[in-house]
């Protein structure tokens, strides 16, 4: 900055908070409201208008540009979906014959899909439009103030320089915050809306319409109506998917360890080569080995083959643990329950045992020397000092973990789809089975039976425990912050 | 003492000694075993003379590689060049898209100072704990509508569009590059595009390996997203996930079993390779970055 003035009287102390931003952003628009010329109040209307005073010609074209191309996807696109958002359509789609051409037409129907997209996508733009108009308002006042006080005014270059330097994150993160706000914002603000809606088979677009309705699929999914039962499957899913999650991740956790001190320890030879042979399975991808590992243990498999030859299922059978010929390893509750953790537990501990070799690599020696000297047993320092290490590293980790669990798709697809058929009839009458977690149903609830408004429902819930736990998580675990510390 | 019992003494203890590397080793053998097991069994089905599924014994009765042979032939159901063509083509563009991505948010997240950076990296977080699946939903929806579902350009969307949030574990390799050698480039003239790409990413090679080789493996490992976008489409289009959950189908399983095994040889092997390479640098991004939170 040299010896120049201030261009602008800024905050120095620059806020960070969502609360503070905003309202900073909107004293400022009060202030250029107030003090502002004709110009800067006529940006309101007419986005170049300030630019435009101040002869800053091109950026005064390209937000004129801007504001046209807003008015024209208002005008030209978003008024034949946002009216009707209220109603999410009135016309039923029918088939009218027409005198004319001698053959039946569909009518102008209303889809009740298209309108809540595409009015939640007019919303989203004129979100963007507004701050985009109240800031070239502030824009312009700024211009301005620094005109009437001589200052230096930046030309259309020195603009474009500035998201070269000061205002590259802009750059950077324009592209990338867009795909996100398209591929991950939107449909999420939009599954949330249709949580509110009755979407489901009777009422699937284009033919049929559905229409607002409230909290009654929150209703139905807690109070549940005599003939509802989706507040019993959906406690039950709930109570497995929390399960699974613990000891998927605690069994994975503490297994990757193990694993990851025996293979480095000094006894071991060729230490290289068992990693590597450990990492040959997290290479396979994972539809290719738990598909395999779904035929391995099927009720026809060659494990129920092997089991037969050595007369274990026969002794099974006389102990009364299965009432099959064959053991129902992914067939039966229990029995699939505990051989899906167990088959995780081949999944995951290969990809632990990676990560703790890199945590454990950095534990500080001399603790270890000291505590060997002490004569501490192997038992004792893994107690006191190698856990104790593992954790306050890798303990936001498990939080993560934890929800990436009890979001984990590929394993109990993989594994039971099409292979477990539950015979719980409370069940069958949700679409759910004992083994699903809540992402499984929901993914069931949509690709085969329809039921969006159920499966948003429960994608709410899961948000909500998923939010619970990271909270809870965060808050026990010493947050290692070390965003600052080498710069 | 002794030197007879000195001696005695130390043979004693070297003897339990070189017992305990054997029970060690042996352990860890046994466990390496019991987890290359399956390994061990796709190799050997797919190279089975039997078409279909073999449930009365471990190894196959008949060994033959007609049916590596079969794979690389097209008919009805198996198309597998194509599909790995495909699935190669995909993870090229999804590549080359994420990891611009990742590594512009990283930089800005972790080098850059600017208002509403840490109610960004919150809002990030929270956007995660929404399951993906959800958003899948209604992408389809607005894929559908625009016509891109059934469509390559549409899965690489889906792959690459957010990946953006997938920004921390480079971010913790950013946050260790020293500020020192940004500042010294700011004196020298230098504007922060200029640090970006040529100060900062030249000292990133780790990261963007690991960005670069996660990236491409992501269409190669995944198959719900695949199986949503191509599902409805016809056989030419799907990838190798797609295609090979087909030939597990109920009506196809008896003829196409061993194809399938053959079909998980062939794309685990560069996948292997690929891993192996990216095996030290998951470690080292790992380590430092996300695990720290």
């Amino acid at each position: 900055m040299g010896g120049k003035p201030q261009a602008y009287p800024r905050l120095r102390r620059r806020p960070d908070n969502i609360a503070t931003i905003l309202c900073q952003f909107f004293a400022d628009f009060g202030k250029a409201m107030a003090k502002g010329d004709l110009f800067v109040k006529l940006t309101l209307i007419w986005w170049g208008a300030g630019c435009l005073r101040r002869k800053q010609y091109a950026k005064a074209l390209i937000l004129t540009l801007l504001e046209a191309g807003v008015i024209w996807f208002t005008c030209g696109f978003a008024m034949a979906y946002v009216p009707k958002f209220a109603t999410l359509g009135t016309v039923q789609a029918q088939q009218v014959f027409n005198m004319q051409t001698m053959q039946s037409e569909w009518n102008d129907y209303d889809n009740s899909f298209m309108i809540l997209l595409f009015s939640l996508f007019s919303f989203v733009v004129w979100a963007a439009a507004l701050v985009l108009c109240m800031k070239s308002v502030i824009g312009a006042y700024r211009l301005q103030f620094d005109s009437q006080n001589g200052l230096h005014i930046n030309s259309f270059r020195e603009d474009l320089q500035e998201y070269l330097d000061q205002k590259f994150h802009i750059t950077l993160l324009s592209l990338p915050v867009l795909g996100i706000v398209i591929f991950t914002l939107i449909p999420i603000l939009l599954l949330i809306l249709v949580a509110f809606t009755n979407y489901d088979q009777q009422h699937m677009p284009p033919t049929n319409l559905f229409r607002w309705v409230g909290l009654t699929n929150f209703a139905t999914l807690f109070g549940g109506g005599i003939t509802s039962t989706f507040g019993y499957a959906f406690w039950r899913i709930l109570g497995w998917t929390l399960v699974w999650s613990f000891f998927a991740t605690l069994t994975n956790y503490f297994g990757g360890i193990l694993m990851s001190l025996l293979i480095n320890s000094k006894l071991t030879r060729g230490g290289k080569l068992w990693r590597t042979l450990l990492v040959v399975t997290i290479a396979v991808p994972q539809f290719v080995s738990l598909l395999l590992m779904r035929n391995f243990f099927a009720n026809t498999g060659i494990m129920n083959t092997l089991c037969e030859r050595i007369g274990l299922t026969a002794a099974l059978r006389s102990a009364g643990l299965i009432s099959t010929s064959y053991i129902p390893f992914l067939s039966a509750p229990g029995w699939a329950h505990v051989m899906i953790i167990l088959i995780n537990i081949w999944v995951g501990v290969p990809y632990q045992m990676l990560i703790a070799t890199g945590v454990l690599m950095n534990l500080p020696s001399d603790q270890l020397e000291s505590a060997r000297m002490d004569g501490a047993n192997p038992f004792q320092i893994f107690r006191a000092i190698t856990m104790p290490y593992m954790l306050q590293v890798t303990g936001p980790a498990l939080v993560t973990d934890f929800v990436k669990n009890f979001n984990n798709f590929n394993v109990i697809y993989l594994l039971t789809q099409g292979v477990y058929v539950t015979t719980n009839q409370l069940m069958a009458n949700s679409q759910a089975k004992e083994v699903d977690l809540l992402v499984t149903w929901l993914f069931t609830l949509t690709q085969d039976y329809y039921n969006y408004k159920m499966a948003s429902v429960i994608g709410i819930m899961v948000f909500v425990v998923c939010a619970v736990f990271t909270l809870i998580g965060f808050n026990f675990m010493l947050r290692g912050d070390k965003e600052g510390t080498y710069q | 003492m002794s030197t007879k019992k000195l001696d005695a003494i130390a043979r004693k203890s070297r003897a339990r000694r070189s017992t305990k590397i054997v029970l060690h080793n042996g352990l860890i053998a046994l466990l390496c075993f019991i987890w290359l097991i399956p390994i061990i069994w796709l190799v050997c089905t797919s190279f089975s003379a039997y078409p279909g599924k073999n449930t009365s014994t471990f190894f196959p009765k008949e060994w033959s590689a007609v049916h590596y042979a079969k794979l690389l032939t097209p008919d009805t159901v198996n198309q597998f060049p194509t599909w790995f063509l495909n699935t190669f083509r995909i993870a090229c563009w999804t590549c080359l898209v994420s990891t611009a991505f990742v590594l512009m948010v990283a930089y800005a997240m972790s080098v850059m100072r600017f208002r509403g950076r840490k109610s960004l990296m919150n809002f990030a977080v929270l956007l995660n704990l929404f399951p993906g699946m959800l958003a899948m939903i209604a992408v389809y929806f607005t894929l559908k509508t625009f016509g891109l579902t059934n469509s390559h350009i549409g899965l690489v969307m889906v792959y690459s569009a957010s990946s953006g949030l997938g920004y921390l574990i480079a971010k913790g390799f950013f946050d260790t590059v020293p500020r020192s050698l940004c500042e010294a480039a700011r004196l020298d003239g230098c504007n922060e595009a200029g640090i970006f790409l040529n100060i900062v990413l030249p000292t990133a090679k780790p990261i963007i390996v690991y960005t670069v080789i996660s990236s491409f493996l992501t269409p190669w490992m995944d198959f719900v997203y695949a199986k949503m976008i191509l599902n409805a489409g016809i056989s030419a289009n799907y990838t190798v996930a797609v295609g090979l959950y087909k030939m597990l189908e109920k009506s196809l399983i008896n003829t196409y079993f061993t194809q399938f095994c053959c079909g998980g040889v062939l794309v685990s092997i560069p996948i292997s390779i690929l891993f192996f390479i990216m095996q030290k640098f998951y470690v080292q991004g790992v380590t430092n970055g996300a695990v720290k939170g």
